[in-house]
């Protein structure tokens, strides 16, 4: 059990990923299959993940690809994904110590904002109309970190999620737990955590008792 | 039957006496992998953790075959850290009597469920003793009452450190050097006998398997 000066308990701040970790899906293939664009997309995927392009270059392109659907049309889409329920019922029973935060756009994700109301860091666009037009910022998992801990500097970080571009929030967190209830989390991250899980319910379990 | 509720295995060492380049939970018996015997063992444990380290990706790839629904506890440092390491962090967060054991080890079950079913009756600290057998153990001293009194390496007696315990976490810091040296703080702790092989050397994996209980029916 950590302490922290004489204060007690340390407050923990939760921290999750939101595609595969809260959604019982990936949500960018999903739009792209919805406008037959999926196998593109999944290139550009295999190739940010072999480390052949950035993160930042592999964002761009994704949202070339994408950025021609409505908002209205992708919002509509991500509305109907699933929920995993065990952690979005903890979620909603920490919602001032929990944050979402994800690579997405704002104003895609926002249908699952709506049903969970807690923190939230996204990337951002520009609007025109019922379309995105210009990226406005590329989030990096890390800056919304080191902003989480200027706001509440004496708590206890805890990361969740399953991918490569979260292993910059594992790095400067002080928990790291990666998951792999969709996929197997990415090895990477799996280097950079302090536990594993492959279940749901371990998630909860253990979230119950760090 | 009674069950203790919170297990700890610690599968991250090494093995470097064995030196199979392999970690030791990985050794196959009948074509079975070790770790594989203890799962059985531990099936109704509803709060199961294993902490990882050496070749991490085998084990956690090993362990999902059997179960999923596992907290994996990485112990980065396990190249210069003990057991004792491990323990510690695969039990923090957990305030109640736990089941500590090594991953090398190969129960006899039926002496295994006797062993849990005390744990979860008698409701005290419990430390595990076995007929010694290894090349390296550490023997140790019980009164009439089956109280364990004392671990050394020098004075031999017919037992020895089974390297399983059900303790309460805060028993173990983790500065100490070795599982047994903190334990040792607090004797006499209440005993219990059981039958097992613990495989640190190729010398005591032969035992092991000379021992037939991988073919125990529990087992197959």
């Amino acid at each position: 059990m950590r302490f922290h000066n004489d204060l007690g308990f340390m407050e923990k701040i939760y921290c999750f990923d939101l595609d595969g970790t809260l959604t019982k899906n990936e949500l960018l293939p999903i739009i792209a299959k919805d406008v037959g664009l999926q196998h593109e997309l999944g290139i550009l995927t295999q190739l940010t993940i072999d480390g052949l392009i950035s993160f930042e270059d592999s964002f761009k392109l994704r949202f070339s690809i994408l950025k021609s659907i409505p908002i209205s049309r992708v919002q509509g889409i991500i509305s109907q994904e699933l929920l995993f329920g065990g952690v979005i019922k903890f979620i909603r029973e920490n919602t001032k110590n929990s944050f979402i935060i994800t690579g997405n756009l704002d104003c895609w994700v926002k249908p699952i904002l709506d049903k969970i109301n807690c923190g939230i860091y996204t990337s951002t666009a520009r609007q025109s109309g019922d379309f995105v037009s210009d990226l406005l910022y590329i989030m990096h998992k890390s800056e919304a970190i080191n902003n989480i801990k200027k706001k509440h500097p004496n708590s206890e970080i805890v990361c969740i999620g399953d991918g490569f571009n979260d292993c910059s929030m594992f790095e400067i967190s002080d928990i790291g737990i990666a998951v792999g209830y969709v996929h197997p989390p990415n090895k990477m991250l799996i280097e950079v955590s302090d536990y594993v899980v492959y279940e749901e319910g371990t998630l909860c379990r253990l979230l119950n008792t760090l | 039957m009674s069950f203790v509720k919170h297990a700890v295995i610690a599968a991250a060492g090494l093995g470097s006496r064995f030196g199979a380049g392999l970690p030791k939970c990985l050794l196959q018996v009948n074509r079975k992998p070790l770790i594989e015997y203890q799962l059985k063992l531990l099936k109704n444990v509803e709060d199961l953790r294993i902490v990882i380290g050496f070749r991490e990706h085998e084990v956690i790839e090993t362990v999902l075959k059997y179960r999923t629904d596992v907290i994996f506890v990485r112990n980065p440092l396990y190249r210069i850290t003990s057991t004792l390491a491990s323990y510690h962090l695969g039990s923090s967060g957990i305030f109640e009597r736990c089941l500590f054991m090594d991953a090398d080890i190969l129960f006899d079950p039926f002496s295994f469920a006797q062993f849990i079913e005390y744990c979860a009756e008698i409701k005290v600290d419990i430390i595990g003793y076995t007929d010694a057998k290894t090349n390296d153990a550490i023997y140790v001293g019980i009164s009439e009452k089956k109280r364990v009194l004392s671990f050394s390496r020098e004075h031999s007696s017919k037992f020895e450190w089974a390297n399983v315990c059900y303790i309460n976490p805060s028993l173990l810091q983790p500065d100490g050097e070795s599982v047994f040296e903190q334990l040792e703080k607090y004797l006499p702790i209440q005993g219990k006998h059981i039958i097992s092989y613990e495989i640190d050397t190729p010398s005591d994996f032969e035992i092991a398997k000379l021992s037939n209980i991988a073919n125990h029916s529990l087992y197959l």
